[in-house]
């Protein structure tokens, strides 16, 4: 830990970039707690979530931060549990990351949620054992202890046996919570696009490049692009990494697309042929998500870090749309399938779009990541520190 | 004990919505926007003019389908949702959290979220407003004007739905699923 007093903790150099970041930072927060305040005053009429979708913005921007921290955790893990020597180095900065965004996670399920005290009590006094979403829930309340504990004997009381054992066990919670998110939405026999095995496994894959993207992104802003060897030789493999990674989220995809559409299963086939038409997929998700950073890591055979970091923001973007894609998609197909008055239009594919509380909450979350982001920062050193491992 | 179900006449059913009406009001169900309990599904006539199916148009009066193996209930992190002990699906509003979970949940459309309880709400067969009073019809039911629908114990051999379904054909919706719906549509 480092010893910082108040004016150090709020004062950094004033170059263009930082000074962007600030005002990003702060303007994202307002927009947060401005979001929390509209919410508390009017509840889910603020929201533009419906009977027919009852899910929307802020279910994708949790299932974005939880997606963020268990890549983070898993990549850390690389170095950090699996002993691999050039990746021991992010080990701190990608635990502190975790935490960061799983925490920003609940502040926005937080204001999703109707009644979440009701949730803390009920979900210990009548747990509902066949419910995935009490699984995850609690799961993921297990992996943050984990990785606090993990975090705190890595960068405040180092004690390498201890931070390893904690590393473990947020691990492995957090690969069973992540793949119990995966299941809300796997388990839904109402909902042929969802249903199946796909998302439990598709999360934990989208979770590594979610996780590897935000290494780019953190060291580029780091090192402003100049990056020592010892860096640019993590990130190399890292990009070989994430490369790999891609490669495979885009085999799985193209099959999960073939599969759906396969044969014209009613709902299932009409429904994904639906969502891969629309621009939030084949640019959102595809073009900025998987092609752009796949292409660049393709053609300079992983060689080119900058420009790889350049494309984890567009993979960024692309993973905001994934997430936005799973919960709208998972929603599209109308469960009533009869009109319901003379005056009303048969059934159609379900509309829904954001309303200004629903964005000002969910992308306020990410002003809340990256302002605990430059605190931890600040307060903790998160580079691997001069004595350890040897 | 009894095992609630209702059998439905649905092409006795001539679009009144009465029971619309009457579940609204028996339950005190809000006059807002996706606030219901009950509803009548039209299916519009088939064909082309001058040849259309006046057959082919029919009315379905639905609701929640009280299934044996309710989506809904398995996927309640609290266990608010949960089985009465005549089988019916029912919602403890001091255990729901408000996660709507279940709305994803359920195949049928059944649920939406009451904006008094700020939990989400569902058809009951009325067991608090009718049932607990000594009723033995809904209030759907009660008020229907062809008869289309009848509420009964299903494990009752003598009851009249069970007479009803032991004499015709009928089916049910998206039984596909595995969720073994209790609503049953005559045939």
């Amino acid at each position: 830990m480092n010893a910082i007093s108040l004016k150090n903790l709020f004062s950094f150099e004033k170059t263009p970039l930082n000074l962007l970041m600030a005002f990003v930072t702060v303007a994202l927060v307002a927009a947060f707690f401005a979001g929390a305040v509209i919410y508390i005053l009017h509840g889910h009429h603020a929201y533009n979530v419906t009977r027919q979708h009852p899910w929307g913005l802020l279910i994708s921007m949790y299932v974005f931060f939880v997606v963020s921290s268990t890549g983070l955790c898993i990549i850390s893990s690389i170095g950090h549990v699996f002993g691999i020597k050039e990746f021991q180095q992010i080990g701190k900065r990608a635990i502190a990351g975790a935490i960061i965004t799983i925490s920003s996670g609940f502040a926005v399920i937080g204001l999703e949620i109707g009644h979440p005290v009701t949730m803390l009590i009920y979900n210990v006094l009548t747990p509902g054992l066949t419910s995935a979403i009490w699984w995850m829930g609690t799961l993921y309340g297990l992996y943050l202890t984990f990785i606090c504990l993990e975090f705190f004997f890595l960068a405040i009381k180092e004690n390498h046996t201890l931070s390893k054992i904690f590393g473990i066990c947020g691990l492995l919670v957090g690969l069973a919570a992540h793949s119990n998110l995966g299941a809300v939405f796997g388990f839904l026999i109402s909902r042929p696009s969802a249903n199946g095995v796909f998302y439990p496994v598709y999360f934990i894959l989208s979770a590594m490049i979610t996780g590897c993207y935000l290494i780019f992104l953190m060291y580029g802003f780091k090192y402003k692009m100049n990056f020592p060897e010892k860096v640019r030789v993590m990130l190399v493999k890292l990009s070989k990494i994430l490369g790999m990674l891609l490669a495979v989220l885009i085999f799985f995809e193209a099959w999960k697309i073939l599969t759906a559409l396969y044969g014209d299963m009613p709902e299932r086939a009409a429904t994904i042929m639906h969502a891969i038409k629309h621009p939030n997929f084949w640019f959102g998700e595809l073009t900025l998500g998987m092609l752009i950073p796949f292409v660049v890591i393709l053609v300079s055979n992983a060689q080119a870090i900058k420009a790889t970091v350049y494309a984890s923001i567009t993979g960024m973007v692309g993973i905001f749309f994934m997430r936005y894609g799973l919960v709208h998609d998972t929603l599209l197909y109308p469960m009533t399938t009869l009109k319901r008055a003379e005056y009303q239009l048969a059934p159609s594919f379900v509309d829904y779009f954001p309303s200004a509380t629903e964005f000002m909450i969910g992308f306020g979350g990410i002003g809340l990541s990256l302002i605990m982001y430059y605190f931890a920062d600040k307060i903790f050193n998160l580079d691997e520190s001069e004595h350890a491992h040897h | 004990m009894a095992r609630y179900g209702m059998a439905l006449n649905y092409k006795n059913c001539i679009n009144c919505r009465a029971c619309e009406s009457a579940c609204k009001e028996e339950n005190g169900v809000l006059l807002l926007p996706d606030h219901y309990r009950i509803w009548v599904g039209v299916k519009e006539a088939e064909g082309e003019y001058p040849n259309i199916s006046i057959a082919s148009q029919t009315y379905h009066p639905s609701q929640c389908q009280h299934c044996e193996n309710a989506p809904c209930q398995l996927v309640c992190p609290t266990n608010a949702t949960h089985y009465s002990p005549e089988g019916m699906v029912m919602v403890d509003p001091t255990r729901c959290i408000l996660c709507t979970y279940c709305i994803n949940a359920c195949p049928y459309d059944a649920r939406y979220v009451d904006q008094r309880t700020m939990t989400v709400d569902k058809c009951t067969f009325c067991s608090d407003t009718r049932l607990a009073n000594g009723e033995t019809t809904t209030a759907c039911q009660a008020t229907c004007p062809t008869k289309v629908r009848v509420f009964g114990d299903l494990d009752d051999p003598n009851s009249e739905i069970s007479q009803l379904l032991a004499k015709h054909e009928y089916r049910q919706v998206k039984e596909h699923l595995g969720t073994k719906p209790k609503l049953f549509y005559i045939l």
